[in-house]
Parts: C-alpha cells; structure tokens; sequence
C-alpha cells in the first residue's frame, strides 16, 4: 500500500492548505482506508474461492479414514498418491481425455470459423434486414437445450447419429447466438477505415474478414476458444444422451460411471477430479492472457 | 447486380452457417417438438397421436410438475438475485484501480467455472459434508451448527446454490467487461460534485450495468432451466424431491421412463415460461429505468 | 465471382473438417454381423467384472467365440440401452443386475426387447428346470419369454452380536416381527450427553431399505396386479409401512440421520455403519456378508429373515435377480443366448457363489456349490425357497413406480405427510400413464 501522506497531519497547518487541496487530502486518506476494506474483502472472497481446490487437491491424497475424519484433516499424514494410480487404472482415463479432446478440438475449430464469418456478416455487412435477424438469433439465446433435445436426439437417431461423435461436433459448426454476440460487438469496434482501405486496394468482403478483421480478433478469437473448451469439455448432459458405446465415452461420462457403482471410493474420485481438471487449467493459462480484454460489452470500446 | 442486392447476397452468405444451423437445430426441432408434444412415443413404437392429454396430465393432474416448477423458480428467485448481487460486488472490486495482483485474483474468479460438471458435484459434496465437510467446520468455528445440506429437504437448495455462486466466474466476467465501458468522466464529474462511494455505485455504476444486469440475468435464468448435472449426479433430485428441477424431471420422462411425448409437452411449457420470464425481466429493467 | 469461389471454398473446408473430423471417432462403433461374434454389456465392475471377465474367457476359448464385452453400468436406469436400441446398434446380450429386472421387464412389454423362445429352445433350453420362484420375471402376459435369469440375491436382517449382548438381548433370538424389532431398535439406540447418535439401533431406509419395496414387500403389499394389469398402490399393507417408517422419523429426525450416516461409506469400505458398530442391524444382501468378512472381520454378526408384521410376508424376501435379456434389433441373438446358458450354469456361476452367497435358478442342486453347514447361507436358501419371495412391480410402469415410491416415502419420513392421500395420487398418476403405454 502507499501512503502519499502522513496520516496525521499537523493541525496548525490545515488553515494554510487550500481548500482544493484539503479535499484531495480527505479523499486520498479515505482511499487508503478504502483500499485496506478492498484488499481485505478481496481476499477473504479469494480464499473462499480457492478453499474448494485445496480440499479437492488434499482430498485426492488422503487415506479413506482421514477423509471422514472429524474435524477435517488438511494435509495427510501421508501423502497417499495411490490414489492417483488407482484412479488411472480404474478406468481408460487416457482414452476418455483423448475422447473428449477430439470433441473439444473439433468443435473448438467449428465455433471459431463459423461463428467469426456470421458476426462478420452482422457486423461489417450493411444489409438490408440484418438487424431484425439479428433479433433472432438473440432469440435462440434465450431457449433452453431441453426444448429442443428430444426432437434432436430422434432426429440423430434418424440419420444413424446416435452412438458417433457428429451430434457433439457438427452443430458447433452452425453457429452459436452467444458467440455470435461476442464477436460482432468486438468487430463492430474495429475502425471501419481499415476495412475501407482494404477495400479501395480492391480487396472483396472474404478477402477483408479474413486479411484485415481476423488478425485484429486474436483476443475475442481467444474467448470464444476458451468459451468452447470449457463448454465441450465439462458437457455431460450431450455425451450422456448421444453416445452409447464406452468406448466412445468423454471423461464427464467416465467419472460418472464410477462415481454412480454402488460403492463409489472418494479418495479415488477427488484424485480423478484433479486430473481432470488440470488439462483445462493449463490451457486456460495458455490463453487467459487475451481473454479478458477480449471481451466488450456495449460496443463501445475495442 | 446492383449494389444492394450484392450488399445483401453478402451478408446472407456470410451469416450462411447460422441460417442452416438455426433451420436444422433449432427450428425444425422446436416444430418437431411440438408435433410429440401431441403424442404418445416411447421410441420404439410408432407415436400415437393423443391430442392435448399431455398438457391436460402435466397442468392438472401432475403434483410432481408443481413441485419441479417450484423447486426452479426458487432457484431463479432467491439463487439469481444472491448470485448477481454477490457477483456485482466482486466485479465492483476487481475493477478498482491500482490495486496490485488485480490479474490473479481474476484469475481466482474464474477458474471455478472451468471445473467439469462432475468435479463440481464430486467436490462440492464434499465441500457440503454435513459431518467432516469444510463449510461446517468453519461454521462450527463460529460455533454455529451447520445444516444437513444436501442430506436435507430445506438445505439442498441453498447449497447448490453456494455453488452457483462459487462458479459464477462467467456472470463476473461480464459485469467486468461492462464495468470498462463505463466513461471514467462520469465517476471524474460526481467526484467533483462530492458524491461519495455509495452515491457513485447507485447512481453511476449500476445505471451502467443494466444491459449487462439484463444480459445476465436472462442468461442465468436459462441456465437454472438447463442445469442437469449437478442435481443429476449430486442428490438425483432428492431428498424428498427438493432438488428435483425442471430439466431433471424432463430427462427423466424422456430418457428414463420413455415418454417422450410427455417429455415434449413438458419442453414446450418451458419455452413458454423462459418467454413470458424473459420479457418480464426487460419490462421490469424498463420500469427501473433501464433501457437497452 | 472470385467472391463467390473463396465462399464456396471456405464451405468446403468447413464440411471437409467436419467429416474428416467425425469419421476417424466414428470407427470404433462395431456393426458385425460374423455370427462368431457378439456384443455382451455388463454391469458391474470391481470383483464381479473380475470374475465375468474370466467367464467370458473360458467361453471364448471353449467355443471359439468372441465376446465384446462393454461394461455399462447404469445403461439401462440412464436410457443408454433405449438410445442403442432406437440408434439401430443395441448389444446381442445385456446383464441387469439385481436392481434392474424390474426396467428389464418394463422394457420388454414396451416391445423394447426380442422374445426369447425360440432361441432358448433351439438351445435345449427347458423352464421346468428353473426354480418356480423365477417365472414371473421370464415372461409377460403374452406368454412369451423376454427374460432368463443368471442368478438371484436375497435380502436379510444382519445384527451385531455384541451389541446385542450388551443391550441385553438374546443373540440366538433375532427380532422376527416388526414389534421385536422396534424393541430390539430402541434397546441398542445410544445417545451421545449432547443430544445426538451415538449409535442406532436400526434405520428402516438404509442399504437394502432404501430400496422402495424392500418394506412394502415385507408388509404384505403387492404394488401390482399383472394379471389385471392394474397397480394397486393404495392398499393397508402399504400404508402400514410407509407408516412404521414415518414412526422412526419421529423418533429420530430423518435429516439427524442422514446427517449421521453420510459421513459412512459404502458397503465395500470399512467405514460402512454396520462394521463401524455405530448402527446395530440392518437389512442388506447375501453379499453383504462376504464384505464384512473383507472389510471387517472382526464384527460379529448374524442374520435372520426380515421381520415381517401379523399378515405380512414371513420369511420373505424381494430377489436381487440378475437377468439376461437380447434387446431388439440384435444381430446375433442365438450367440446371446447359448452364452447367457453357459453363463448360468452352477458350474460356471460356482466361483461367483462361492463368494458371494447368491443363490441358484436351477431346481437341481449342484455339487459345486459350496456353503454346506453355513449359517448365513442356510437362511439365504431358507428365504429363497420361502413361497413368500418374488420379484414386485412386474410392470411396463416400473421405473415410474419406483421414483413414485421414493419421493412418497420422503415425503412421509421428511414432512409426515398422509401416505394414503400420496399413494392414491400416485396410483392414479400410474394408471393413466400405463394406459397410454
């Protein structure tokens, strides 16, 4: 913390300071209090956050006696990595990772293309009708999945869907209101003059979104990677519905089938838990970075 | 082709994608849905129309649907309104100025959202274990007696609200982002004008959240409609059906007893209801003086 | 027009990306029809899957067969099977376990499952030689048989020896009535100085109790009547024990009791409440004892029928069958079957009993089973072969049952609310959805 002033100011002097002056100095005295209040709750908040992980990380080491321990036991006696072990070989962790990173990757790759051409074609493209589509598409963003997952699981079946992996990919290629939104508010606020020069220089609208706006959008481009990681990647409802063989099964599903045996082993289960969630984490430091800045809300920063 | 047309065959191709996605994954279905809703159809055999009976049996005669419906709204009600309020708060926070390691406790906010919906439910059952978990023995340290949690009717809820909370790094993410659009000049102005830290949230701060508010809340609201893991995985609904939501209720017709035609006519009520609640929430954010 | 090539280019690539995507996943789902091979879904894991998986092998090597054994554990509560069967890919040969043959038999008067007679009989199959106790569960109304078991669990009273002791109670004379054993229940209850348990005496809803028609059985009820084809929910049996257990709820608070027993483990751990001492009886499986023997030796326990009120059923038991069944659409359903009996056969399920306590389907006894002078599975078969025993909630309404049961029996425990008014509800929730089924 910084302290601009001493905090006691001595009093004979106050008269003399200009009342401007007086002002900033109540006010910087203020912030500094405010501050402290700011620092202290953010770190209470903090620590509520992050007290969830420790006991996951200290639960996946534990024996099973010192998990049902009362009060609660923080770090083991001994750090019990069998678990870790077990967990591995309760069941093909390795498969289902590499399971659901090919429906992660996949529909990674067809949120990013298709929805940074559609916001394009909402954004830089002034055409006739375009703002009442638009409405639409905010419309689908207020629609549950469950109002259409029944009628979409006969449909798959239908086409012989059910059992593969295209009901968990292919819609992904289709578009997506919420990214959508995301990108055409970050596009909206690249200048219009790059696209325009770009334009006299006689570039057409593909050449111009794909040479001028894409590499502008790396930070939004990032999010919506981000977004559809996580969202493919802890999916439980989808897999659970649309894939039938195990062997086709994500983690989401493995780590269900376990928890769901009549006995399920906890040590086991927390250790599974931290496995699975590191994958995600360390991508998501890869490309936290970018994330937040990508994001603008009104539009009216970029 | 004169200019317009081109401008508009540009556009069209452009937004493409969207246009075949929303026919063949939202529309087509939402029609189809409709048709089943009519119906009688376990899968297998052929769907047998019936007329409005499902409707008839959810709205009047299903006790279990008023229960359900209930159970939702109550997480809409009192899970959203905690959870914006608390999310507001951190977002405030977070977009204080100087303040140091401002990015790692973004960082902190957030990382619960990237957690797998079965970790969630792994981690917070254990979190909320009535005997050794870590919510009751802080409250035990203040000497309070910690509730049952999702061992008991009254508690379920609460608690998965807590963890809503706990993973609500998206909604904060939001308000962040509207909070950056919000022009310094106006907080510069009421500084000079005397207003105080309280005076500026209500009048500057929040009045320059409401899209995002509204965006949130709606967001959210769907959210609660859709939220399945965790009551799935967690309690399975229980105990005395207090957990018992809207899409598990709908799973559970569709998937687990096969009538999905029942199941059907229930989606419908949903879409109808995520309607009428969408557009109270953009009368109500106009009432407050809110507008988009 | 270059405008249009880039567009169309892009389409391309996007489309390209999907297939290519989806057809390098899309290659494990087998689509065999090499009558040398079937797909078997199997539903445990642990030591039975251990055990499976070594009958599998002996088949293999024995008939030159290939099994693709999958492992499914909850394929048919979760809709997994319905989903493979209506995607055109269902496996030749599923095992429900003992929870399930309820949802089997729910399955196949939905049409859901292939019939099974004349692969049975092509197999040299006779159902004379099956115990009378599982006809029910093998066929339905049309005669027809959908269903053979692979074996059967009973479930029975276990009581801690030495707590009895040092309540005062006579070890060798188990409660066998419902009065004994709410007497028995408050003797061996303990309270701690500050209100709460120390150890209980019984809690009606835990392990097999929770089951919702582990009771009601044992009162009397009947919850279905097949051959009119009507569910019968709201009757005095059923009531009585929906009532017995709200009497424990009053006595100690439902959510004081799953406060205490949710820092327990499962049966398979050592911290289950029964070998912990810190619940003195409790209505469990056959299996139980083979975990107690594992996890916790040193508890002395034995067993006993369940106790059964005046009018009730005597000496009964619901059966934990496990069921072979062919879903509809399989490819190789005489595969399926010729497995399934060779997979029910004494000699083979011997290992498996052995361990376990299960019980046999065959009428004829068989020398390889071997539990001679032991106490716990002499009651096993004296239960079993008591004409009170069956399979309830033979039904195509049964998964709907089931959660009707349990969210009624909550509501009792939880809130004391009526049952007759509950159960009436339901019935008529039940009738009109077995109508339209």
């Amino acid at each position: 913390m910084k302290m601009t002033l001493p905090a006691e100011e001595p009093k004979h002097q106050r008269h003399i300071i200009p009342r401007q002056k007086q002002a900033k100095i109540h006010q910087s005295m203020n912030k500094n209090m405010g501050r402290f209040f700011i620092y202290l709750i953010l770190i209470l908040f903090s620590l509520a956050f992050i007290l969830p992980f420790l006991w996951l990380i200290s639960g996946s080491l534990k024996s099973s006696s010192e998990l049902f321990a009362n009060p609660p036991i923080w770090i083991p006696e001994v750090l019990n990595w069998s678990n870790f072990k077990e967990a591995f070989s309760a069941f093909p962790f390795w498969l289902y990772l590499k399971n659901t990173l090919i429906i992660v990757v996949f529909s990674c790759i067809g949120a990013v293309l298709s929805n940074s051409l559609i916001a394009y074609g909402f954004s830089k493209i002034d055409w006739k009708y375009r703002d009442a589509v638009f409405i639409v598409v905010l419309a689908t963003l207020m629609m549950p999945f469950q109002v259409i997952m029944i009628p979409l699981f006969l449909q798959f079946k239908e086409i012989g869907w059910i059992g593969t992996y295209y009901p968990l990919i292919v819609p992904h290629f289709f578009g997506n209101a919420f990214f959508i939104f995301l990108l055409r508010q970050f596009f909206k606020g690249i200048p219009k003059e790059l696209s325009e020069a770009a334009k006299m220089d006689g570039a057409n609208e593909f050449t111009v979104f794909w040479k001028v706006i894409l590499p502008l959008s790396k930070p939004i481009l990032a999010t919506v990677v981000i977004f559809q990681f996580i969202e493919a990647y802890r999916d439980f409802l989808g897999p659970l519905i649309f894939l039938s063989d195990n062997k086709l099964y994500t983690l989401s599903l493995g780590v269900q089938q376990i928890m769901s045996q009549n006995d399920p082993r906890w040590g086991l289960l927390m250790a599974v838990g931290v496995a699975m969630t590191l994958p995600i984490i360390i991508i998501f430091f890869f490309l936290q970075r970018y994330f937040i800045e990508g994001i603008t809300f009104t539009g009216t920063k970029g | 082709m004169n200019i317009q047309k081109r401008i508009l065959r540009n556009g069209l191709l452009f937004i493409s994608p969207w246009i075949i996605g929303f026919l063949c994954f939202t529309a087509y279905p939402m029609v189809s849905s409709l048709y089943y809703s009519l119906t009688e159809y376990n899968l297998i055999s052929e769907p047998n129309f019936i007329g409005f009976d499902n409707y008839k049996q959810l709205l009047f005669e299903d006790d279990l649907f008023l229960t359900v419906l209930g159970n939702t709204m109550y997480m809409i009600i009192v899970g959203l309104t905690i959870t914006t309020v608390v999310t507001i708060m951190i977002a405030i926070l977070l977009n204080t100025k100087n303040i140091k390691g401002m990015s790692f406790f973004r960082i902190v906010f957030f990382i619960p959202t990237l957690v797998p919906f079965v970790v969630l439910a792994i981690l917070w059952i254990w979190v909320l274990q009535p005997d050794s978990g870590v919510v009751n023995s802080i409250l035990g340290f203040f000497g309070i007696d910690g509730p049952g949690w999702f061992s008991s009717p009254k508690w379920a809820k609460p608690g998965l609200i807590l963890m809503t909370i706990w993973m609500s790094g998206n909604m904060i993410l939001i308000y962040l982002a509207a909070l950056g659009d919000i022009p310094k000049s106006l907080y510069e102005a009421a500084s000079i004008d005397g207003a105080n830290v309280l005076r500026k949230v209500f009048h500057i701060t929040l009045p320059g959240l409401r899209p995002a508010i509204l965006f949130n809340s709606i967001t959210g609201m769907i959210g609660v409609f859709q939220s399945f893991a965790e009551a799935f995985i967690i309690t399975d609904g229980g105990p005395d059906n207090s957990t018992l939501f809207y899409s598990l209720y709908l799973y559970r017709n569709a998937f687990q007893y096969f009538n999905m035609g029942y199941a059907s006519a229930q989606a419908w009520i949903l879409l109808i209801i995520a309607l009428i609640m969408t557009m109270t929430f953009f009368k109500l954010s106009k009432r407050w003086g809110f507008e988009d | 027009m270059k405008k249009i090539m880039s567009m169309s280019l892009i389409s391309v690539l996007v489309i390209i990306l999907v297939l290519s995507g989806c057809s390098n996943s899309n290659s494990s789902s087998s689509t065999t029809s090499n009558s040398k091979e079937f797909t078997y879904w199997y539903p445990w894991g642990g030591d039975s899957e251990k055990w499976d998986k070594e009958r599998i092998a002996d088949y293999e090597k024995e008939e030159g067969m290939k099994v693709n054994a999958v492992y499914v554990p909850d394929g048919i509560t979760n809709g997994k099977l319905l989903s493979a069967i209506s995607g055109g890919n269902p496996p030749d040969l599923v095992l429900g376990d003992g929870n399930d043959y309820q949802l089997a038999y729910s399955l196949a008067a939905q049409g859901a499952l292939e019939p099974l007679d004349k692969y049975l009989e092509k197999a040299g199959f006779d159902e004379n030689t099956v115990l009378e106790g599982f006809h029910d569960v093998m066929k339905q109304p049309d005669g027809k048989t959908y269903i053979l078991p692979q074996d059967s669990n009973v479930n029975l009273l276990y009581y801690n020896v030495d707590m009895f002791e040092a309540a005062g109670l006579d070890p060798d004379n188990p409660p066998k009535t419902i009065e004994e054993l709410d007497k028995a229940a408050e003797a061996l209850t303990k309270l701690k100085d500050d209100g709460s348990f120390d150890t209980l005496g019984f809690i009606p809803w835990i392990d097999a109790g929770e089951d919702p028609y582990t009771w009601p059985w044992a009162f009397g009820a009947d919850m279905f009547d097949t051959e009119a084809n009507k569910v019968t929910l709201n009757e005095e049996p059923m009531i009585e024990s929906l009532k017995w257990m709200d009497s424990y709820a009053v006595k100690y608070n439902p959510e004081k009791i799953k406060s205490f027993t949710s820092g327990f483990g499962g049966a398979f751990s050592p911290d289950h409440p029964f070998m912990t001492g810190k619940v003195a009886m409790t209505v469990n499986g056959n299996w139980f004892a083979n975990a107690l023997k594992i996890y916790s030796p040193d508890t002395k326990y034995k067993v006993a029928p369940i106790p059964s009120p005046p009018g009730g059923r005597e000496n009964a038991t619901v059966f934990g069958t496990n069921v072979f069944f062919v879903p509809k659409g399989a490819k190789n359903p005489q595969a399926a079957i010729n497995f399934a009996l060779y997979g029910n056969q004494d000699k083979v399920l011997a290992g498996n009993i052995n361990i376990w306590r299960s019980i046999s389907i065959w009428k004829e006894k068989s020398d390889a089973i071997k539990w001679d002078n032991d106490s716990v599975y002499e009651t096993v078969l004296n239960v079993a072969a008591s004409p009170n025993s069956g399979h309830p909630a033979l039904t195509s309404v049964a998964g709907e049952m089931g959660d009707e049961l349990t969210s009624i029996r909550d509501a009792v425990i939880y809130n004391h609310e009526d049952p007759a008014k509950l159960l009436q509800k339901s019935q008529d929730k039940l009738k009109e959805t077995l109508e339209k089924k």
